[in-house]
């Protein structure tokens, strides 16, 4: 590991030569809000946004992602992964594509994540601004960001630019570095350990303690029910999450119906249908049919189930899904801290 | 299903969706006339047929008693009936009067008593005979009514969407209406149009109907505290495309 420094007034230059090496995507606005987009200019680059609609997880899985095409009997492969650069990740999207890098390996390794995944260089930020709903804080503090190529913090009068892997070394090329400081290596522990602490929202106790009291209340209907009464199925709190990774494929034909391709397109355990199951002879079976089972499951995935699995929680503290559910009701830590109180 | 018998029927509707149909370009649609044969189409052919057909796609809605047993012969003579566009599929456009009584006189004064005028509530066909497959939309969606016949063409059960506007929102990662003190019916409205009215800064109104089961109390609760709607402009808000949908009872 390397620790680098850049002053402010070449940093633009660094970021403006990176993007006319390789293609970059990093946050930019979008409207009011902010979004990952590819970067066309150094001006766009917005490292002081809070938290964008959707997680950079969409450029290895994407919302919709052609697999292959056919014709008759013949396949072809569709996936055709770009060499790029991921700018200006937060900690807690770095800890989300940590975690999805690890369920798309396990079991069926699924080749069409990791050729987008291995063909991307990532570089981490740190947190300028804290988004209203964030508790990254103190969710899963167990579990530590690995997998990003380099991080990159601002301090005062410039940036320090750390690489942890050849990848993140080799973009130090584009920009005039000089070693850091051990004074500016301490600036960037204290400014990156002093946002934790900015979070609007808490979770009141650690992962293993919530993992247990959740799992418990699976049988609270009562409890279930009541949180999913304004739910409208709608699957935002999946779609907007940086952990969530399940899918639906399908199948389109073209018009000479001989040839046609297969795409798959992110799935959300919340709507309504996601559970419906072929039970033979043209009958359906849909074993999550209420809202409450389907609000509960979201919350078990999140805070229990995939614990054993991933060392600590299947959630980050974005806070995405606080933040987008227009009825409201989706916020984790309001949901966990309700169980922890039980 | 080889080479199907498709025909067209069409009741109380503006006939567009059969129009739309005739949209695929040259090219396309002489391609696809090569996998379905088309024996009744109004809107482009002047043979019609009593003969058993394969795919019946059903436009406008139920609106006359009368024209059950029109709806009941198709039935009879069609292997698979799909109620084509969203007056068929659940009375569109046409179900806003089922909530007017006072129009007559209004609109047509001395002659509000004319026979012609008088017709029951605006219905989705279902309410005469069994639909097997809805092609929602207005107009309807013609790729997905591609989709639709393509499936059935193969053999395979055609997928048509029952979540939400707000599932297309994300993947297209739109900036929410509601992000932007707007309000938007997404939550609710059946998807299946890939959500363009949002990404372009309006709101949804539902042109699909709505899903299987919307959650319209939370939709009238979310309209009055974070959209600013008065109780009674929540409540008549969904009315547009919906209206037979929907369940104003609290």
């Amino acid at each position: 590991m390397t620790a680098l420094f850049i002053k402010d007034k070449e940093f633009h230059d660094f970021v403006a030569a990176l993007v006319g090496a390789t293609p970059v995507y990093a946050p930019v606005a979008k409207r009011s809000l902010f979004a990952f987009e590819r970067l066309v200019s150094a001006d766009a680059l917005r490292l002081d946004y809070d938290v964008t609609i959707l997680p950079p997880k969409k450029l290895f899985f994407p919302p919709a992602q052609e697999l292959l095409k056919f014709t008759g009997g013949k396949f072809t492969a569709s996936v055709h992964p770009e060499e790029k650069v991921l700018f200006g990740v937060h900690f807690y999207d770095v800890k989300a594509i940590d975690q999805t890098d690890q369920l798309f390996a396990e079991k069926n390794y699924d080749v069409n994540y990791m050729a987008h995944r291995q063909a991307t260089t990532i570089v981490a930020s740190n947190i300028q601004k804290v988004s209203r709903r964030a508790f990254f804080g103190t969710v899963g503090q167990e579990v530590h960001p690995k997998g990003h190529d380099a991080y990159l913090t601002k301090i005062g009068t410039g940036y320090v630019f750390e690489t942890f892997t050849p990848k993140g070394e080799a973009l130090t090329k584009h920009g005039n570095f000089e070693p850091a400081t051990d004074t500016q290596r301490a600036e960037v522990v204290k400014v990156n350990a002093a946002v934790l602490e900015q979070c609007p929202e808490k979770l009141t106790h650690k992962s293993a303690e919530i993992a247990t009291k959740v799992r418990q209340a699976f049988k609270n209907e009562e409890l279930w029910r009541e949180c999913a009464v304004d739910c409208f199925s709608c699957g935002t709190c999946n779609t907007v999450c940086p952990t969530c990774y399940c899918f639906d494929v399908q199948d389109t034909w073209n018009v000479d119906q001989k040839s046609g391709s297969r795409t798959r397109y992110w799935d959300a355990c919340l709507t309504e249908s996601f559970a419906t199951i072929s039970a033979g002879g043209g009958h359906v079976e849909n074993f999550r049919e209420e809202r409450g089972e389907r609000f509960r499951h979201r919350i078990m995935r999140k805070a229990s189930y995939l614990n054993p699995k991933l060392g600590g929680p299947a959630c980050v503290g974005c806070g995405r899904c606080s933040s987008q559910c227009t009825a409201d009701i989706a916020d984790p830590v309001r949901i966990i801290n309700k169980i922890m109180a039980l | 299903m080889s080479k199907p018998k498709v025909a067209f029927f069409d009741f109380a509707s503006c006939e567009g969706c059969q129009i739309e149909f005739t949209n695929y370009g040259d090219k396309a649609f002489l391609e696809l006339l090569n996998h379905v044969d088309v024996v009744e189409f109004r809107e482009a052919m002047s043979e019609t047929t009593t003969e058993p057909i394969d795919i019946a796609l059903i436009e406008g809605s139920f609106t006359r008693e009368a024209d059950r047993a029109r709806l009941e012969d198709i039935r009879r003579r069609a292997k698979i009936v799909i109620a084509y566009g969203q007056c068929a599929a659940t009375g569109g456009i046409n179900a806003l009067k089922n909530h007017q009584n006072d129009y007559l006189p209004c609109v047509y004064g001395k002659d509000a008593g004319m026979p012609h005028l008088a017709s029951q509530k605006a219905l989705p066909i279902d309410a005469a005979i069994k639909v097997d497959y809805k092609a929602f939309g207005c107009p309807m969606n013609k790729y997905e009514v591609l989709q639709i016949i393509s499936h059935l063409v193969h053999g395979k059960e055609p997928v048509i969407p029952d979540y939400p506007v707000c599932v297309e929102c994300k993947r297209r990662e739109t900036v929410c209406r509601f992000a932007e003190g707007d309000h938007c019916m997404g939550q609710v409205a059946r998807a299946g149009c890939d959500a363009p009215c949002p990404a372009a800064g309006i709101p949804c109104e539902a042109c699909r109907g709505f899903v299987d089961h919307p959650n319209i109390p939370a939709l009238k609760k979310v309209l009055v505290e974070r959209a600013g709607f008065s109780k009674a402009r929540a409540e008549s808000k969904a009315n547009m495309f919906t209206a037979n949908q929907l369940e104003l009872k609290p």
